[in-house]
């Protein structure tokens, strides 16, 4: 117990003092994870939207995958992508592995799902009526899309969201893919994982808290938008 | 209210694309090698000591995936790696040996030792011969193994043929999977045995507050050997042969010997001894 | 030049259940139409089909301008607009819900605004431009579908049971619009109601639906 106090007041003092290395192990989290959630929006989000919005013969069948896919073990997808961009591997030329970029890619493929089925759902979820209204008011299919995806935004917003905290609390993946290279695809994740390993609990609490504190950050301004978002209908 | 959304968004997207440009032209730059190596050797904090001065001089960046021994060697023949520094002698060569790897050498080395609770439960202490302790331990205590394939658990394994007993699966042996310091309190917690190198345990066992003590040290049998070998370049042509040539010669240079020599751990030990000839 | 409407021999069936048997009328003249009957009497479903909603499955819907019958397309649907009985609002201001017509025909500045304002004032929501529309009365609702169509000036307006979600206080006001609208003589308004003293009351030409028939039309205003 006690050496959790100390850890804690530990930590403190190393985020009051933050150094160089530790900020940019922050910031390399942050760009990675963040690469990782725009290529996944940029991707997912027009998946979830023609699947949520047009009828296919598969449709469902490719929502359950989805689904699916939204549990994806992040050391199975690291083990894929390591395979991938192996120098014996098809995309080996490339010569990513180990770098940030290939971070970026596995956890695009974390994230994709995530944003891609819940944007699914909430687009699915807007009420009909508006779809109609948008066509009474002369709107052409693709601006009624548009409508129908902005209604939804709130909830896309959520499935974005939801992603960031999954890539950003990964460790499997990164660590496969990345390697953990001091000041080149070291993480805070990836840290903790190797300080705790190395017995450096206050560094890896300190870290941890920094995490938590992201997350929470994130959170409390994600439910500040969707407060003011979610109204109730007085209908 | 949406013009706003819109804006966040336009802006969210020009930051990160941002981010992605700029970590994927600091992937290209030219003059990096890969070195694969173990977390043990890692966590002793040579590298962070060593490796600024060798960047110093030749302006090649080592960046460092820390493994287990197995996976270090894997990397290098899967050619994920460009040079491999690790300590596992006789893999090392058979890997030379199977052309994976050229141009090895010796660089230092440090020593294993059995490590156990400071009751001693088993009464190893004053024993002089390695295998005679780990047949004493089987009889009577618990071993923790690493269980990884790292150089350490390859050392372990060894040992155990000698004794002629196959420890896995019995009662008294728990794989743990995990790194050496980890194990080491794994041990610790369980109140049993296990094999560690010096360098960890110089410089952790303080910080670990472990009650535990080294209860055999000095067999020859217990050498712990770090070779240095860079991946085959006709198996891989895009690896960096020159630069690892380089970091090699280096390391077994004068001055890279010099280098190993002088690093201390946290604790002021000097857990390393060079030895390249 | 003004836009008529002629419909002729409308047939409309759900799931093998006629719903319209061979409606035909002839949308001719300005001013306010209604359209009453019993519920399930099949009005709705001709006013969607009037306007462009929904697909006949047999008959034909003419638009005629200037002695040229109009193709059916975007340009044309951009000239009329429906009010569903339940106004759907999108998730923003009452103000950029009066303003989505515009915004997706690309109107914007000074005149959208002008335009906004004054419909906005039109239907008594001035003061409530800038309050999220999901958080409106039923009553403030419908006004602000009303004035979310007439902000694109439809040539002809489609309402659907515009009254019969809302309390007496709003009805009143809403038939004062209607009436406003039917002086002004700019755009002709077909709406549908259920109420016959409301029908009575607001229409210039008045159509009564049973069974999927348009029964007999027009009736003169003064033998209901």
């Amino acid at each position: 117990m006690s050496s959790i106090l100390e850890g804690f007041s530990q930590a403190l003092t190393l985020i009051l003092h933050l150094d160089a290395e530790l900020l940019g192990i922050i910031l390399l989290s942050i760009k990675v994870s963040g690469g990782a959630l725009l290529i996944a929006t940029l991707t997912g989000l027009p998946l979830g939207a023609l699947l949520g919005l047009k009828k296919f013969p598969l449709g469902g069948f490719f929502v359950t995958i989805l689904n699916t896919f939204m549990g994806l073990p992040p050391v199975v997808v690291g083990l894929f992508i390591y395979l991938l961009l192996s120098r014996s591997g098809p995309l080996g030329f490339m010569s990513l592995l180990y770098t940030p970029v290939a971070m970026i890619v596995a956890q695009s493929v974390l994230a994709f799902p995530i944003v891609a089925a819940i944007s699914h759902s909430a687009i699915a979820g807007v009420d009909p009526i508006l779809r109609q209204t948008a066509v009474t008011l002369g709107a052409t299919p693709v601006q009624v899309s548009l409508a129908v995806i902005r209604e939804a935004r709130y909830g896309i917003m959520s499935g974005v969201m939801a992603a960031f905290g999954r890539v950003m609390a990964e460790v499997g993946a990164i660590l496969i893919v990345g390697g953990n290279i001091a000041g080149y695809t070291r993480v805070m994740t990836t840290t903790i994982a190797l300080e705790t390993d190395k017995g450096n609990f206050e560094l890896a609490l300190a870290l941890g808290i920094i995490l938590l504190s992201i997350s929470l950050m994130i959170n409390t301004a994600l439910y500040m938008i969707q407060r003011r978002g979610m109204v109730r209908t007085n209908r | 209210m949406i013009r706003r959304f819109t804006l966040l968004a336009a802006l969210a997207a020009i930051v990160l694309s941002g981010v992605v440009v700029s970590t994927g032209l600091s992937a290209s730059a030219a003059s990096e090698i890969i070195c694969s190596s173990t977390t043990s050797t890692e966590n002793s904090g040579l590298f962070g000591y060593i490796l600024p001065i060798f960047e110093n001089k030749t302006r090649i960046k080592v960046k460092v995936v820390a493994r287990g021994t197995g996976a270090a060697i894997e990397m290098g023949k899967r050619g994920d790696a460009d040079v491999a520094f690790v300590h596992a002698k006789e893999q090392e060569l058979k890997a030379v040996e199977e052309g994976y790897f050229v141009n090895r050498h010796d660089v230092m080395y440090n020593a294993f030792v059995i490590i156990g609770p400071s009751e001693d439960p088993a009464r190893i202490t004053g024993m002089k011969s390695a295998v005679e302790a780990f047949k004493k331990i089987a009889a009577s205590s618990i071993f923790i193994s690493r269980g990884d394939k790292s150089g350490t658990n390859t050392k372990e394994l060894a040992i155990w043929e000698k004794v002629g007993i196959v420890p896995k699966g019995q009662k008294w042996y728990l794989e743990v999977g995990q790194g050496m310091e980890k194990t080491q309190r794994i041990a610790d917690e369980k109140r049993a045995y296990t094999l560690t190198d010096m360098g960890t345990w110089l410089m952790t066992k303080d910080k670990d507050k472990l009650a535990m003590m080294i209860v055999l040290e000095g067999d020859p049998a217990l050498f712990n050997q770090y070779g240095v070998m860079a991946v085959n370049p006709s198996k891989y042509p895009q690896v960096k042969y020159k630069e690892a040539t380089e970091f090699i010669d280096w390391l077994i240079s004068k001055e890279g010997q010099q280098a190993i020599a002088s690093f201390k751990d946290s604790n002021g030990n000097l857990p390393f001894i060079p030895n390249a000839k | 030049m003004s836009l008529h409407l002629t419909t002729s021999n409308i047939f409309k069936s759900y799931n093998g259940e006629s719903v319209l048997k061979n409606c035909s009328f002839s949308f001719d003249q300005g001013g306010v139409y209604v359209l009453t009957g019993p519920n399930g009497s099949g009005k709705s479903t001709f006013l969607r089909i009037c306007s462009l909603i929904e697909c006949q499955d047999s008959g034909q819907i003419h638009y005629v301008s200037g002695g040229q019958v109009l193709d059916n397309d975007l340009a044309l649907k951009r000239r009329i607009t429906l009010v569903l009985p339940k106004v759907g609002l999108f998730n923003m201001s009452v103000f950029r819900n009066a303003a989505y017509g515009l915004t997706i025909r690309g109107i914007k500045g000074p005149v959208a605004i002008r335009r906004i304002d004054k419909v906005l004032d039109f239907v008594g929501l001035s003061h409530k431009k800038v309050q999220n529309a999901r958080t409106v009365s039923s009553g403030e609702a419908q006004r602000l579908g009303i004035a979310r169509a007439l902000v694109i000036e439809p040539e002809i307006l489609f309402l659907d049971e515009p009254t019969a979600s809302v309390d007496q206080k709003n009805t009143g006001i809403i038939e004062g619009i209607i009436n406003t609208m039917k002086q002004d003589g700019k755009v002709t308004v077909i709406m549908t109601t259920h109420d016959r003293d409301q029908a009575a009351r607001l229409a210039d030409h008045l159509l009564v639906m049973k069974d999927g028939e348009i029964l007999s039309a027009p009736f003169e205003k003064e033998k209901i």
